[in-house]
């Protein structure tokens, strides 16, 4: 039996039809017909091959539902990152790659089919193991082993695309008609482009991907930590040296001026307005975070103080005292009286750091010391709030740092 | 007598040291080495990014030798302001004479010799001042009173901000004059090389014949890249993630033109410039005039349309179908007959020598220019099979929403 390229062609261009966004990466897959391989399949260099029976087998709209399938594997990079994720976890073993193809397959599957693309029936999905939709390959892997749930399913084969174990049928780096690291990279982020120049047509899956293709997210804590350190380090603040005295060692080199050491802990000053949107314990981790970070640049537990706006002094109150962080009373309901307060303590503050989820008016002029915002994201607030009035609430400031919590 | 005597036995451990250095090294390409050999040979400040312990100071002296440049490496963390500032020393009359600002010992040998690598290391765990004082040294090329010669290249290496126990950023200014490279270990190279083998790479040469011809390339690139893209000349980084990166200004520009001008000239691979080019002007404007570039290799529609029955169209097909569908814009932008039966020429053409469905949307568009004089070419015929192929998607796109109608 041969190939029928017209069946397959035909398939690939109803994909394109109903996902226009990924015609880049389907057209730059190059077409290997092979008998070996089960169904169909990729590998990590963008060659997907192709079983002759297999497209004889499916109906036309089941196999455009396979190349968009495929092409997903290949833009979400699943074999390099199923490769780094063996390379931390110390995972080896073609069992390991079996479990990586059907935790790939559930991140793609939740979201490819429906709109235009027929569902094949036997499709992987993550119910099928009783795991939750919408989650990350690395995810579903630290949920399930291999064990009877998934005898069903050892005949998954995505190629080395999928999971990143090469296969004997494939051709392997040397072949022709191989994309490059740098050609792959330029496809992804045409799809990224095609995607978020028209958000409307992508699912949310694709969307989320498209954001963080080449922004992978970082956690806030490291971003929280690094603002709050550049901000007390560069306001005079914290270890520097100092011509203001002299060096012990001038001493010893006479005519020569050395400088010396010196040493000025900064002051944190923390204040805290959220709604009850934010949960106690995120409110919590926040809090320790900045606390935490504060003490280390610091080096005391009395340099950071806490301001809680009425509605959170419930949460705050007992966590600062298991902490032993001082509390300046209450802040008042709104959050500028509070940054008002921060700003009048003496001595006075190097650094104000604010926590909140946003609902509230900002200070309208540059206060003198730095300010760091811990802006705790509410993607649903956000949109109810203007949905129901035309209050919309107002972006933080230019001249403070925003760093944006999420759970 | 099993043992030596006390006064052999460090020769003895000796012996042992010499026989675990007796390494042997393997030709194997590099990228990030050969990056980081552009940008040195271009003379831009180089900051290297990565986890402490990976083999970032011996990638300098490997690069070192191939440069032929003596290895001045000085630990930034360290060291304290007046080692780069210059040390303030009062001499007779300081009211006349002023307060001199006395150099290093290591400058002054650097500036004795001409030329060398000067490696600042540690850069991200040295206090604020020293880094203040360093950066100058960066941007100006001076150390106190001395200025550093031309001949001297200057490389500093920084740990992430992730690894740093002290997390310090560059800020935007500063960060916009290096060229970042991110420096990751292979996993295969560090097990080989423990075993005896370490890797030499074979680092990019500059072909004098190719200078001229190189610079014309990357003026035109980047040019014609920024002429279509006027918003990405300049685009200050805003949200936090992307701090103390690359990103895209007038001098990274510049940078960015004289790297791919460099890159032309040693014929390096577009890996190698992908990486410098991301590093100065950020991955999305990097990537972007990465695909620039592929553009300018495809060949141009006016050429293919003269001449249709010598096209060569690209192999792969995304880039097939920009080429296609460059072709059809060009009719539409100037229609006349010769040119439209040009252009049905060419679709066939791709037909046969390629997937049929890139075939399909280019000829509909083609179709719909028709004006009322013009009589349907004979090679439309041949072009039958992508008609079918279209009703076939057709038919399986009505199966597929009926399916889903009545399923749900």
């Amino acid at each position: 039996m041969s190939l029928d390229q017209e069946k397959l062609y035909a398939a690939r261009l109803q994909a394109v039809r109903v996902r226009p966004y990924l015609a880049t990466a389907l057209f730059a897959l190059h077409v290997v017909e092979s008998r070996r391989v089960p169904t169909m399949a990729v590998d990590r260099h963008w060659r997907c091959y192709v079983s002759p029976a297999f497209v004889a087998a499916s109906p036309v709209e089941e196999l455009a539902g396979v190349w968009v399938h495929e092409v997903a594997h290949l833009l979400r990079d699943h074999h390099g990152r199923g490769d780094r994720f063996a390379a931390k976890h110390d995972l080896r073993g073609p069992g390991e790659r079996l479990r990586m193809n059907i935790a790939a397959d559930f991140e793609i599957n939740d979201d490819v089919y429906g709109d235009g693309l027929a569902r094949p029936a036997g499709v992987v999905e993550p119910g099928m193991l009783h795991l939750p939709e919408g989650e990350l390959m690395e995810d579903y892997l630290r949920q399930f082993q291999l064990g009877p749930y998934t005898q069903g399913l050892v005949w998954v084969d995505c190629g080395s695309g999928a999971d990143g174990l090469d296969r004997e049928w494939e051709l392997g780096g040397e072949g022709a008609h191989g994309l490059s690291p740098q050609e792959q990279d330029a496809v992804r982020f045409r799809v990224a482009q095609a995607i978020t120049g028209r958000p409307g047509d992508a699912s949310k899956g694709w969307r989320r991907w498209a954001e963080q293709a080449f922004h992978p997210p970082q956690p806030w804590r490291a971003l929280l930590g690094a603002a709050i350190r550049s901000a007390t380090s560069g306001s005079g603040a914290g270890e520097d040296y100092s011509y203001g005295r002299p060096a012990r060692r001038s001493a010893s080199l006479p005519g020569v001026i050395l400088p010396s050491l010196r040493r000025r802990p900064p002051r944190v000053a923390v204040v805290i307005d959220t709604s009850g949107s934010v949960s106690d314990a995120e409110l919590g981790s926040a809090l320790l975070e900045v606390a935490s970070i504060g003490r280390a640049v610091g080096g005391r537990r009395d340099l950071v103080t806490v301001l809680p706006c009425d509605a959170t002094a419930r949460v705050v109150h007992p966590l600062c005292r298991a902490e032993g962080i001082p509390l300046l009373g209450g802040g008042g309901t709104d959050m500028r009286t509070g940054y008002a307060q921060a700003l009048r303590t003496t001595p006075r503050p190097d650094v104000v750091v604010i926590l909140t989820d946003g609902q509230t008016p900002w200070p309208s002029v540059q206060p003198a010391c730095r300010t760091v915002v811990g802006l705790f994201a509410r993607e649903g607030a956000g949109r109810s709030w203007s949905e129901d009035s035309e209050y919309v609430p107002d972006r933080p400031p230019e001249w403070a740092r925003v760093v944006t919590i999420d759970s | 007598m099993p043992f030596a005597a006390p006064s052999l036995r460090l020769d003895v451990a000796a012996d042992l040291l010499t026989l675990l250095r007796d390494t042997t090294t393997e030709p194997r390409s590099d990228l990030q080495l050969e990056a980081l050999t552009l940008a040195v040979a271009a003379d831009l400040p180089v900051l290297l990014w990565g986890e402490p312990g990976i083999g970032k100071t011996a990638a300098l002296q490997q690069l070192a030798t191939a440069l032929d440049l003596p290895l001045t490496t000085v630990i930034a963390s360290v060291h304290e302001p007046s080692d780069f500032s210059g040390l303030p020393v009062v001499g007779d009359d300081p009211a006349v004479q002023g307060v001199p600002m006395a150099p290093p010992d290591w400058a002054v040998r650097l500036v004795r010799a001409g030329r060398g690598l000067l490696f600042l290391d540690e850069l991200s765990t040295a206090p604020p001042a020293v880094q203040a004082a360093l950066l100058r040294l960066v941007l100006e090329r001076r150390v106190g009173a001395l200025k550093l010669p031309p001949g001297v290249r200057i490389v500093a290496a920084a740990n992430p901000r992730s690894s740093a126990a002290d997390g310090w950023e560059l800020s935007p200014p500063l960060a916009n004059r290096f060229v970042h490279l991110q420096w990751i270990h292979d996993h295969d190279v560090v097990v080989r090389g423990l075993g005896g083998t370490w890797p030499r790479a074979a680092l990019p040469e500059l072909d004098p014949g190719l200078l001229p011809e190189a610079v014309a390339f990357a003026r035109r690139a980047v040019c014609g890249f920024l002429t279509v893209r006027p918003a990405l000349v300049h685009q200050l980084p805003t949200n936090e993630p992307r701090r103390g990166g690359p990103w895209p200004s007038p001098r990274s520009w510049e940078m960015a033109l004289s790297l791919t001008a460099f890159a032309t000239a040693a014929g390096t691979s577009r890996e190698v410039l992908s990486m410098l080019v991301r590093g100065t002007v950020g991955d999305g404007p990097g990537l972007e005039l990465l695909a620039y570039l592929d553009r300018m290799d495809l060949p141009d529609p006016e050429a293919l349309l003269a001449d249709p029955a010598a096209a060569e169209l690209p192999e792969r097909g995304d880039l097939r179908q920009i080429v296609l569908d460059g072709v059809v814009e060009a009719v539409r932008k100037r229609p006349d007959r010769h040119r439209w039966d040009a252009a049905w020429a060419l679709l066939v053409r791709a037909l046969e020598t390629g997937a049929p469905d890139l075939v399909v949307v280019p000829a509909s568009t083609l179709a719909a220019l028709r004006e009322e004089d013009w009589d349907v070419p004979a090679a439309i015929d041949r072009l039958a099979g992508a008609v079918a192929l279209s009703r076939r998607a057709d038919r399986a796109g009505a199966r597929a929403v009926a399916a889903a109608g009545s399923g749900r």
